[in-house]
């Protein structure tokens, strides 16, 4: 596979994954918890939009418009309901919580769409040649959707009142409440945005490949492992580390690691040893273990505690 | 399946999942590890009793084998984790699961990947009538579970268990007596790991057929909810929350006999129900049915 085609499906990977670990890591670094049921929402907004688009039959761009604020909403609600009666306790009973909100997520998707396979009404996708490599318009639509979210994030984080009221909040919340930040209303919004950034990325996940209710467990790891790469709480390191997850899940499958012994051919040991297709998944948990052995802060992360 | 049969079936599954619940309870309940792949264990000690004594190692050091296996595995995952925090204990515990599973569904030469392995022995099978057989495989089972249950009621209870509680609140206490917090929470995940292999192992040759498809992540979920709904950190409460949720599990399996529901539906609902009560437990009733029993200790020459 060329070079160019291998760097195309990596981007594609990571700004997907990237959309997803920014909202895992916002809310990560607010409530001071690992979110299990984050990649939950992204599948429920990603059949929210199958609703609208198919069951409704309306244009896929609205679609994914109302379901990644319908999810937002849902976001907010369920951590009023949930999460709010949690907050003074330890970041365990939290996560356990998450993880028993994430089975409930999951289940009431698959209870609704059932289990099978569904698509949305986007038409078969004809590969153009861009730059060398092939990609479906779809694609190229995913990529620039993802961006545009990214700078728009940015830009709500620097140039916007809730953007200083978010950080100061993750900073030190006693003392940006005590400068007359309304805490709770920031709380809300990470949630909203959170939720509804995840929906957007399970909707780009769905448009790219299809809808499966297990989908939101089989990117729990990923998503994880690009989060604590690129040091939890800092969102620019979640797309850094999605990046990076991206590349070396894909050009993981096509290194040949029997150079690596052979000295790059110095000697002659072993011959071709690639990493068999089927255990693509495990290449994000190798690397976030190897993480955790050398660097648990990650990439770009600030130093916390052990 | 007659009601005695069907009995005898659900009350040797209640055990097994008893000693699976006994186990993490051990590592989370006491020890405070957030163990979110504990199937991980209950898989190996499977695959390593089946191949153990399907290779003509006799049943009870297929059992030995099978914890052993388990127990080293669980060591071998807590050694990039035990110095950190409990976020990457959950994280890494689930990837390790999935590692397994894959493990066991692509490398078809040691346990025949996805078509798993049929014809399981069982122990003193010629011994019994096909009838009688199910009710001597759950005294055996019983017997196991007594086994755990005491040896894990015993270890909590030895200066071992305290420093497992005192590490439970925090480091900082255990550390200020000189122990190594690592070595304890290492020890404590291949103790719980080597449990769930002896569940493993007492399933396999119960169903005498196993594939990866048995030990799928949400395994560990309904072990949690067990934990979580019994009571953490009290072991009668891990096997009260074994039996509530797996009567739950397996008798609404039927409910599809009664009520014209769909299977899929029905199977959908009932996880929607064990998730909730989990989310409402950890709200409501963070310490489950039975809890914890504090002790209170008193200095000499008060009250």
């Amino acid at each position: 596979m060329p070079i160019v085609q291998i760097l195309a499906n990596s981007l594609i990977r990571a700004v997907e994954l990237g959309l997803l670990a920014i909202g895992l890591t916002m809310v990560y670094d607010l409530l001071k918890f690992a979110n299990f049921s984050h990649t939950e929402f992204a599948i429920l907004g990603a059949y929210l939009a199958f609703l609208f688009n198919v069951t409704l039959g309306l244009n896929i761009f609205l679609s994914a418009i109302g379901a990644a604020i319908l999810t937002g909403f849902i976001g907010i609600s369920l951590d009023r309901a949930i999460f709010e009666r949690l907050r003074g306790a330890g970041s365990v009973t939290l996560m356990v919580t998450s993880f028993g909100l994430a089975i409930v997520l999951r289940n009431i998707v698959r209870a609704i769409w059932g289990a099978d396979i569904k698509g949305y009404a986007i038409g078969l996708q004809r590969p153009v040649k861009f730059l060398g490599a092939r990609m479906t318009p779809i694609q190229m639509w995913i990529i620039a959707i993802a961006a545009l979210f990214m700078v728009a994030f940015h830009l709500l984080l620097h140039k916007t009142k809730l953007g200083k009221s978010m950080r100061a909040t993750s900073d030190n919340p006693s003392l940006a409440e005590a400068s007359g930040i309304d805490t709770v209303k920031v709380i809300r919004w990470v949630w909203f945005i959170s939720t509804s950034f995840a929906a957007v990325g399970g909707i780009l996940i769905g448009l790219e490949t299809q809808l499966h209710p297990q989908m939101g467990f089989v990117l729990l790891l990923p998503v994880f492992c690009a989060t604590i790469l690129g040091g939890i709480g800092n969102p620019y390191g979640a797309v850094v580390g999605a990046l990076a997850l991206g590349l070396v899940e894909n050009f993981g499958l096509y290194f040949n690691f029997g150079n690596i012994i052979n000295l790059g051919g110095v000697f002659n040991l072993v011959g071709e040893i690639y990493v068999p297709t089927s255990y693509k998944p495990v290449i994000s948990f190798a690397i976030l273990i190897i993480i955790l052995l050398i660097r648990p802060s990650g990439i770009m992360g600030r130093k916390r505690e052990g | 399946m007659g009601i005695v049969s069907f009995l005898i079936y659900l009350s040797i599954m209640t055990g097994i999942y008893a000693i699976l619940s006994l186990s993490l309870n051990f590592q989370y309940g006491f020890a405070g590890l957030v163990n979110f792949g504990h199937v991980a264990f209950f898989c190996i000690g499977a695959y390593a009793s089946t191949l153990l004594v399907m290779g003509g190692v006799p049943f009870l050091a297929g059992v030995l084998g099978a914890m052993i296996f388990a127990g080293v595995f669980g060591f071998l995952i807590s050694i990039p984790t035990a110095g950190l925090k409990e976020d990457y204990w959950a994280i890494v515990t689930i990837a390790a699961a999935e590692i397994v599973r894959l493990f066991f569904l692509n490398e078809a030469w040691l346990a025949e990947g996805a078509f798993g392995i049929r014809g399981i022995p069982q122990p003193l099978r010629a011994l019994f009538s096909t009838s009688t057989y199910p009710a001597f495989y759950l005294g055996m089972v019983l017997i196991f579970l007594g086994i755990t249950y005491f040896a894990l009621r015993l270890l909590t209870r030895t200066p071992f268990g305290r420093v497992l509680k005192a590490m439970r609140e925090g480091d900082d206490l255990p550390r200020a007596f000189g122990k190594n917090v690592l070595r304890f929470r290492m020890k404590s995940m291949a103790i719980g790991a080597a449990f769930a292999g002896l569940a493993g192992s007492l399933f396999a040759h119960y169903i005498t057929f196993i594939c990866p498809w048995n030990f799928m992540p949400i395994e560990t979920f309904i072990i949690w909810a067990m934990v979580v709904v019994g009571g953490q950190g009290n072991h009668l409460g891990a096997i009260a929350g074994a039996v509530i949720i797996q009567v739950f599990y397996v008798s609404t399996r039927f409910a599809k006999d009664y009520i014209p529901i769909e299977a899929e539906l029905l199977a959908s609902l009932r996880m929607v129900i064990i998730g909730l009560l989990v989310v409402l437990f950890m709200i409501f009733r963070r310490k489950g049915l039975l809890g914890e029993k504090k002790r209170s200790y008193r200095l000499s020459g008060e009250g």
